[in-house]
């Protein structure tokens, strides 16, 4: 007589999952087996935690090698966790009975292959062109239908009650496997497990043994008998320790789509299914319109009752008994949404795959990084979700900050919880972050686990690893940024001797400019940024001054030589980074490198073999930074645009003089003046010559910019607007610094006890923005 | 042969329609004269059980056939959009014949529809002589439709005017027609329903008022999905075609209709069929259905002018004609095409010459 009885079902099928449940009840087993990983045993019992709220995922990962990961994901649909669950609630013993993932982890390790781990899922019902791969796909054929999961859910998902079914499913899978090639050799010693463990249970007594299992598995567990066959099979299997726990889970994850999906490409509707015996389709039309409705969509009571009766007709049509999903999407779509299918994207995301998302108990085993994380986030109130949502941070206010250093080391580890969005005003002392919590960042964070048992030790691990390996300046300027805007200033010093040395070493003036410039995508932040605004964010500021210190002066002297023989696209490059390193050493206000840097620019200019673009341009932030004057920037006009330049070289040097600066010629009284009186200079016939060169440059400017050029030409220098660039001597001190304590209000300044330094306004009237006032 | 140039559906496929009627043991909704599953295989084509072939009257998508009839057996309105030339009246036409085997209630929709045209008229002779009576009143197609119980067709509903088409939600909802000058009023026997199409670049002309909407199912009739699948549309309709219009030159050639449909379906798409390079796109929509009369006007030039076989010739002023709708854009594009792809194209030449000339 046999005592152990079989229950094919298939994962994650609600149909499956209602069958089953009564055929426990019916059957009173007094032992439950489960196909999934023994590993798991110990953490079982949380399944009938209250607080334990599916879709959850088992997982089974390697001890020592926590990316060697395997997820066995649960819906509160899937069979096995009605299985398990039933058994729990009654006080029976409930085991995993597939093949041990301590034997399969060990496996992939021997392959080293990650291919295997698709194989070790126990989903025989992800379709496959191997035909004992998909045995439903196989058997829906026969029966005239499209694909398996609709066949299945025909037969046997929308069946409300026959426990005959499980007879029925084992003789249908007997006569698929008697016509397939027998199993492959890791799918045998699966099997070979379940039946040891199956023979286990017997020989401890169990009279009941219910057996459920992946329906493709059911006839290889009927004949227990050979023993010996089963031990040679799993005869000196590797060996690996491994560890397993829950972790949330979403029915997104659940869905096709996304990685680790179970395959089943509508949990919201299976959730539906199982939650509701009766009045499936209304139900589901009312939810529709409530959807739509929430929407500002049209979704009446009418809308759902005439998709209901459509729906109905269809199926039907079809000669099916109810409405499948098919049935309900053709009939939403016609009715609520006109035919639309931006609205059925909406009810697919909501409904159809649905946005749940499971919890698991605070007792749940976790690794010690993950409870450093759980720390953090109930101090810092920033609560995992499914869901994105924005949060605005004022970096002024220490909480803030906080929050801003754990999105950042969570990032230094590649677990991008947040994303910083652009658009968050100029001021640095604001970021705007969207945050959302995906299941599998709880997968990285378990692997991260390898650096470090606090988030602080690991990202600091993490970076220097990951600065050790950066393989040019620009790179490890980038995680220099990240790290000292995480806060990790341990880091920081080795971080900086590095970057000394590196920078050292480096030939290429551009990489060291970029060094200093270049705003790297995750910080959105500079070094020199780093540097002018570190007071903000606390960051200790003075080793970075070191580093800038070494690379402003090195960039200054390696300038002119980077400069020569560029041709056009370098030359282009070159002016980007120019006017990058110009607009940032006037940042920092540092007399020093103010100075070298204008040595080192009227070298560029006198340079010979220089490009036109850039040695215009280093001539117009000489006379910008007034270390030349406009007899002199006039004089070199002249010289650039004479008839003995080649037209190009020509061209090219006022378009580095003049470009992206329409408005400035037109309101700098300094800059008009050179020009007007360089072309009132020029012959008629050197004008007509020169004429084409300058043209090109003002071609680009603004139609309007041209017109008041044109204008203000035609009235004569004299009378020009007025000049916006007042003397610093006309300042009246006193009148300015009145307004200031409003100013400061109003800027926020008052609150973080700083003021502007000086007391006065920095230099440059038109030039100086509010964030320049603000840091 | 009969001497109409184009017969109604229900005439053109009597013996079809016979056929199924006989066949045809499934429940009938009433009024309908076949059951949804026949008009299903009427539509769809089919071979009966006795060996009848169904030819098929729309090829395409089954399902969308499928809610269309399953919407007309709820007694809903059907409402029918897509792009000018994807066969919306032809599914309505059809529909009606095989339904109600009437496709003639017709209301054809134009700015200038008037109440009247949807309602009911009067006899102004007989309207003054007698005053107001039954005998006096002209019905429309829809109130004969109402009347008799049979599917009722308004072509073009979205270039009626908004206060027009309003008129059809009390017929569409309430199934009655109310003629408050004989205080009396029109109730629909079964089988009366209403297939309405639209045209989707017209969305904008009269759009549909929410209420009235809400009373329509909406099925968007599609381009065809693949090459094959509108080669075959065409090749099918330019045969029917030819007969009715008796042309003398011979079926053209498979290889022919393939290289017009792929000129349409590249130049709709706005890319090679490849997908390697990028094309402008006319202001025309190159529905299936101009392919079908380009097809067709080139059969007729071949077999009066020409030899009767249709060659790249014949094929190319009705080609220019259908792309060049503008004549400064248009003109571009189609320059463009010529030069970049249609020269280029292996075993094109004799195409590309012939378009050359026009």
């Amino acid at each position: 007589m046999s005592s152990h009885h079989i229950f094919g079902i298939r994962h994650h099928g609600p149909g499956s999952a209602r069958s089953l449940r009564k055929a426990l009840e019916d059957l009173a087993p007094d032992a439950v087996l489960v196909e999934g990983p023994p590993d798991a045993e110990p953490v079982l019992p949380l399944l009938a935690h209250p607080e334990m709220r599916p879709p959850v995922a088992l997982l089974v990962y390697a001890a020592d090698q926590p990316r060697d990961a395997v997820f066995y994901p649960f819906a509160t649909f899937s069979p096995e966790w009605q299985a398990i669950s039933y058994g729990l609630g009654r006080g029976l013993p409930v085991r995993m009975m597939d093949l041990p993932q301590w034997h399969q982890l060990g496996q992939n390790k021997d392959q080293a292959d990650g291919a295997e781990l698709e194989d070790s899922d126990p989903q025989p019902s992800a379709l496959s062109p191997q035909p004992s791969q998909d045995p439903m796909g196989w058997l829906a054929q026969a029966a005239g239908f499209s694909d398996g999961e609709r066949w299945w859910e025909q037969m046997v998902e929308q069946r409300r009650d026959s426990a005959d079914i499980f007879a029925a499913i084992l003789e249908a899978m007997a006569a698929l496997r008697a016509e397939s090639p027998p199993p492959e050799p890791s799918e045998a010693r699966r099997e070979a497990w379940m039946r040891k463990t199956i023979r286990t249970a017997l020989g401890e007594g169990f009279t009941r043994v219910a057996v459920v299992c992946g329906a493709w598995h059911g006839p290889a567990l009927i004949d227990l008998g050979d023993r010996k066959g089963d031990a040679a099979l799993l005869k000196g299997l590797p060996k690996t320790k491994t560890a397993a726990t829950w972790a949330p889970w979403t029915y997104g994850r659940l869905s096709y789509a996304s990685g680790y999906g179970a395959g089943i490409s509508s949990p919201g509707w299976y959730d539906h299914l199982w939650a509701h015996e009766e009045q499936v389709t209304v139900r589901w039309m009312t939810r529709v319109a409530r959807l739509l409705r929430g929407q500002d969509l049209d979704g009446s009571a009418a809308h759902a009752i005439e998709a209901v009766r459509l729906a109905e007709s269809l199926a039907a049509l079809r000669g099916h008994p109810l409405p499948g999903l098919d049935e309900l999407n053709e009939a939403s779509r016609a009715v609520f949404c006109f035919g639309g299918d931006a609205p059925m994207r909406l009810i697919h995301d909501q409904l159809i795959v649905g946005e749940r998302m499971g919890a698991v108990p605070d007792e749940t085993p976790s690794v010690p990084l993950q409870q450093d994380l759980q720390r953090e986030q109930r101090r810092l109130r920033l609560a995992p979700e499914a869901t994105w949502r924005d949060i605005d941070l004022d970096l002024r206010k220490p909480f803030d900050l906080e929050r801003s250093h754990l999105l950042r080391r969570l990032g230094l580890l590649g677990i991008a919880w947040g994303q910083l969005q652009s658009g968050g005003g100029t001021g640095t002392f604001r970021e705007v972050w969207r945050i959302e919590w995906r299941p599998d960042l709880a997968v990285a964070l378990i692997e991260a686990g390898i650096w470090g048992n606090t988030l602080r030790d690991a990202a600091r691990a993490r970076a220097l690893d990951a600065a050790e390996r950066a393989a040019d300046l620009p790179d490890l300027v980038g995680i220099v940024n990240q790290v000292l805007l995480a806060d990790l200033p341990d880091a920081v010093p080795a971080l900086m001797a590095w970057l000394q040395e590196r920078s050292a070493r480096t030939a290429d003036v551009a990489q060291l400019m970029d060094a200093l410039v270049r705003e790297d995508r995750l910080t959105r932040s500079s070094l020199v940024a780093s540097l002018r605004y570190g007071g903000v964010r606390n960051t200790d500021t003075a080793a970075i001054a070191q580093v800038v210190d070494g690379i402003v002066l090195r960039v200054c002297i390696g300038l002119p030589g980077a400069c020569s023989s560029l041709n056009d696209d370098a030359a282009g490059a070159m002016f980007g980074r120019v006017v990058a390193v110009a607009a940032a050493l006037r940042l920092l206000q540092q007399p020093e490198h103010l100075e070298a840097w204008h040595q080192s620019l009227l070298r560029v200019a006198d340079l010979g073999a220089v490009h036109g673009l850039v040695g215009g341009r280093c001539c117009r932030l000489l006379l910008d930074a007034g270390a030349i004057d406009a007899e002199e920037a006039a004089r070199r006009v002249g010289l650039a645009i004479s008839q003995a330049t080649a037209p190009a070289h020509a061209a090219a040097w006022v378009e580095g003089l003049l470009k992206d600066s329409g408005a400035i010629v037109l309101h700098d009284d300094l800059l008009w003046g050179i020009l007007d009186g360089w072309v009132a200079s020029l012959t008629p016939d050197l004008f007509l010559q020169t004429l084409p060169l300058i043209r090109r440059t003002f071609a680009t400017f603004a139609p309007a910019e041209r017109r008041q050029m044109g204008e203000r030409a035609r009235r004569g220098a004299a009378s020009g607007p007025a000049s916006p660039r007042a003397d610093d001597d006309d300042i009246d001190a006193a009148r300015a610094e009145a307004v200031l304590p409003l100013v400061g209000r109003l800027l926020g300044f008052i609150e973080g006890g700083r003021f502007i330094e000086g007391g006065r306004f920095i230099e440059g009237g038109h030039k100086a923005r509010p964030d320049t006032l603000i840091h | 042969m009969s001497q109409r140039l184009r017969e109604h559906a229900e005439h053109q496929y009597a013996e079809e329609l016979r056929a199924l009627a006989r066949q045809d043991t499934r429940p009938r909704p009433s009024g309908w004269l076949l059951s949804p599953w026949a008009v299903a295989t009427y539509i769809l084509g089919g071979t009966l059980d006795d060996g009848t072939v169904i030819e098929p009257k729309y090829i395409g998508s089954r399902r969308v056939i499928e809610i269309a009839i399953a919407t007309l057996a709820t007694d809903r309105g059907l409402l029918l959009i897509g792009l000018p030339g994807t066969a919306k009246s032809w599914v309505s036409e059809h529909l009606a014949a095989a339904i109600s085997g009437d496709s003639t209630m017709l209301i054809q929709g134009t700015a200038g529809t008037s109440e009247e045209s949807i309602r009911y008229g009067w006899n102004y002779a007989r309207l003054l002589a007698d005053g107001p009576s039954a005998a006096a009143m002209v019905a429309s197609p829809l109130m004969r439709a109402m009347q008799d119980g049979k599917i009722a067709r308004v072509e073009e509903l979205t270039r009626i005017p908004a206060e027009v088409q309003d008129t059809l939600i009390t017929i569409l909802s309430e199934k009655t027609l109310p003629i408050p000058e004989l205080n009396s009023e029109v109730q629909a026997v079964k089988g009366f329903n209403l297939i309405a199409t639209a045209n989707d670049r017209d969305r904008g002309v009269n759009d549909l008022s929410s209420a009235l909407k809400r009373r329509f199912n909406t099925v968007v009739l599609p381009l065809p999905d693949t090459i094959d699948e509108e080669v075959s549309i065409v090749q099918r309709r330019v045969a029917s075609l030819g007969a009715a219009l008796e042309l003398p030159a011979e079926a053209p050639a498979l290889s022919e209709i393939r290289r017009i449909v792929t000129v349409f379906r590249e130049l709709r798409g706005g890319q090679t069929a490849d997908g390697k390079t990028k094309l402008k796109s006319p202001s025309g929509t190159l529905s299936t259905a101009e392919a079908i009369s380009v097809v067709n006007s080139g059969l007729a030039l071949a077999a009066h002018f020409g030899d009767g076989v249709m060659r790249a010739d014949d094929a190319a002023s009705g080609l220019v004609g259908a792309v060049i709708k503008d004549p400064v854009q248009d003109r571009l594009v189609w320059q463009e095409y010529l030069e970049t792809v249609v020269k280029e194209r292996d075993g094109w030449k004799d195409l590309y010459r012939a378009c050359r000339e026009h």
